[in-house]
């Protein structure tokens, strides 16, 4: 018999929002799966951000392989920044793995698919889509007119609504959360709409789809999902917008539910989340900071305040090439979404920066200022971890990834902008995200009712192979969840390890790429990366 | 490998302004002179997913950065159709 594996993604999904809801009934469903599957806690990568993370599950490898270290890449040798795409996934996907085993794919609403690659199969590229990205986001070129035969599809509703989506900063209106938050459930019902049309018109053996609800909703609503929350006393609106967002984790449930009943008793089912998630308490103005310790200065006065609310972080992100001054600056974070600090190096004497020679020193001096830093009102440590970025990543694309990571004391992340002091309390906390997300399994040969010890993010993509009979590629860095097999299925059906990923299916592009963000689009990206919670 | 003429070129692009276009009952004719964002109504981020999909039809990489930020500083920050096809012509010609 074919094997068939359904994996479903959920953006962000930590157990300690999912534990409670499933304990006070807001989700049977995951409430069956405690006896019917495994779980355990799932380790992501460094820094936990979507597009690293979902590429690692994706992969089996770790992001200084795979070449995604955030939602932007910085050229080499160049200073643009542009977009993080599909191109730049420099391994092999489980996506092209299946196709190589004969195995058709569907995969929906996953990031780091724009440009859709050709797959045998379905691809339906996530991410931030507008509506007239649809099309072009569609593979092959006639799915979307196969899509559109569904009677409830609306592009309005499946892709982002910016000019709603914007509305979700944290000083939203009071009247608007809830709304924000129907918005979410229409679109998880949208995909899955596009999901149920695939499954039952053209059946895959591997079926992916991705619900972001979760993430989003998190970030914005965390105060209303945190386990405090049940010795609060709320307000009649924020019970409103504790409710709403309740029923879009009940409406997932029966999701979840009803892919389950689609896929039927002989598939495998997988539920995995990138990363997990927890409070966010303070701010940190990493280049504030840097500024102070006399590393890095900006070229004029206009520089981007933290009451710049127009432009926020990713003005800064967009222009820092010419908002920084590059004579005086030594270290700069680049982006508010990757806590990563970059460090300037000078490839001739006559250049400004670090010289090589000097690197190690000025990198330990610069470790040893962060773990001095402490939180406001405490004396405890403000960067609870730093990350040199051997030690956090290796492959070959290692010199991408920042000098520096950091794991800030309160998990949070940092903030590029200026900033009259460099650390600052959050009035409200904001939901932000953790390392440990969830792994949930189902199927033939898989324990009913186990915890498992924690597994990696990386072990994803080698125990769905497992489970669709295949072998795991060599190279690949994680290791099927053997524990989460019963004994006698793994006997008959062992691991097999063989061969290593092909090449990834893009060429990357053979000269410094491509796009830059002009304003425009600078201030749309800020207003989905804000949307998102990763701008304060 | 044939060179791309601009009139290919402009087939292209107009194709793939056509998926972009064809749900939207309110735009009208698409012409040379026809502005993305004024009169398509693209998000400026369409644009930019415009490019990426062009590199990846010609598999072919171009400076669109430098085009973007030369767009970025007019006084008109819109791209009309014909300013779009010259440059990726300019740019497939260049290196074919």
């Amino acid at each position: 018999m074919t094997k068939r594996t359904v994996l479903i993604g959920l953006d962000g999904a930590t157990f300690s929002v999912l534990d409670p809801l499933v304990d006070q009934g807001v989700m049977p469903f995951l409430k069956q799966l405690r006896w019917m599957g495994a779980r355990a806690e799932l380790r992501s990568v460094v820094p936990p951000l979507t597009p690293p993370a979902w590429t690692s599950l994706m992969t089996g490898r770790n992001p200084g392989h795979h070449g995604v270290f955030d939602f932007f890449l910085k050229e080499d040798n160049s200073p643009h920044i542009r977009f993080a795409t599909s191109r730049d996934v420099r391994c092999e996907t489980v996506w092209s793995i299946a196709n190589r085993n004969e195995c058709r794919v569907t995969t929906l609403n996953y990031p780091l698919m724009m440009p859709p690659p050709r797959l045998n199969g379905h691809v339906v590229a996530g991410g931030w889509m507008t509506p007239r990205q649809l099309r072009l986001g569609c593979s092959p070129d006639a799915l979307y007119d196969s899509i559109k035969t569904i009677p409830e599809f609306d592009p309005k509703k499946v892709a982002m609504d910016m000019a709603h989506e914007e509305k979700a900063l944290e000083g939203c209106d009071r009247d608007e959360y809830e709304s924000w938050i129907q918005m979410h459930i229409a679109r998880e019902e949208q995909w899955f709409g596009i999901l149920r049309h695939l499954m039952r018109e053209e059946p895959s053996g591997l079926t992916a789809i991705l619900f972001d609800g979760v993430d989003k909703i998190q970030h914005l609503c965390w105060r209303f999902l945190a386990p405090e929350w049940e010795t609060g006393t709320p307000e009649p609106w924020e019970q409103g917008v504790r409710d709403a967002a309740l029923a879009y984790f009940s409406r997932l449930d029966r999701l979840l539910a009803e892919i389950e009943t689609l896929a039927g008793p002989e598939a495998t089912l997988l539920i995995a989340s990138d990363h997990g998630f927890g409070p966010q308490t303070m701010t940190f103005f990493v280049n504030a900071w840097l500024e102070s310790e006399g590393l890095l200065a900006w070229a004029d006065a206009d520089q981007p305040r933290e009451s710049d609310a127009a432009t926020l972080g990713m003005g800064q992100l967009a222009r820092h090439v010419t908002m920084l001054d590059w004579k005086k600056t030594k270290a700069y974070a680049a982006t508010p979404s990757s806590n990563g600090i970059h460090i300037v190096t000078a490839e001739k004497a006559s250049d400004p920066g670090v010289p090589p020679a000097e690197y190690e020193t000025f990198r330990k001096q610069l470790i040893d200022s962060l773990y001095n830093l402490r939180c406001p009102g405490t004396n405890t440590r403000l960067v609870e971890q730093i990350w040199t970025r051997e030690e956090a990543f290796d492959g070959p694309f290692l010199h991408r990834a920042p000098d520096l990571t950091l794991g800030l004391a309160d998990g949070g992340l940092v903030s590029i902008l200026g900033s009259d002091a460099p650390v600052k309390l959050r009035e409200q906390p904001s939901g932000t995200h953790r390392p440990l997300g969830v792994f949930l399994a189902k199927g033939p040969g898989i324990q009913g009712g186990i915890r498992a010890d924690e597994l990696s993010i990386l072990d994803v993509a080698p125990t769905l192979l497992h489970s669709l009979g295949m072998a795991i590629p060599e190279d690949m860095e994680g290791r099927v969840a053997e524990e989460i097999f019963e004994p006698s299925f793994l006997e008959e059906d062992p691991v097999r390890y063989g061969g290593v990923a092909a090449p990834a299916e893009a060429a990357p592009p053979k000269t410094s790429d491509n796009i830059m963000f002009d304003a425009d689009a600078e201030a749309e990206m800020a207003k989905r990366l804000r949307a998102l919670g990763y701008i304060e | 490998m044939t060179a791309e003429t601009r009139d290919d070129v402009f087939e292209t692009v107009l194709n793939l302004l056509r998926k972009m276009d064809e749900e939207w009952e309110d735009s009208d004719e698409i012409t040379p002179q026809t502005w993305l964002v004024a009169d398509l109504g693209l998000e400026s981020i369409d644009v930019v997913v415009l490019g990426t999909t062009i590199q990846e039809h010609y598999d072919r990489s171009m400076p669109f950065a430098e085009f973007l930020a030369e767009i970025g500083e007019q006084e008109v920050r819109d791209i009309q159709i014909d300013q779009f096809v010259d440059f990726v012509h300019q740019h497939l010609n260049a290196t074919a």
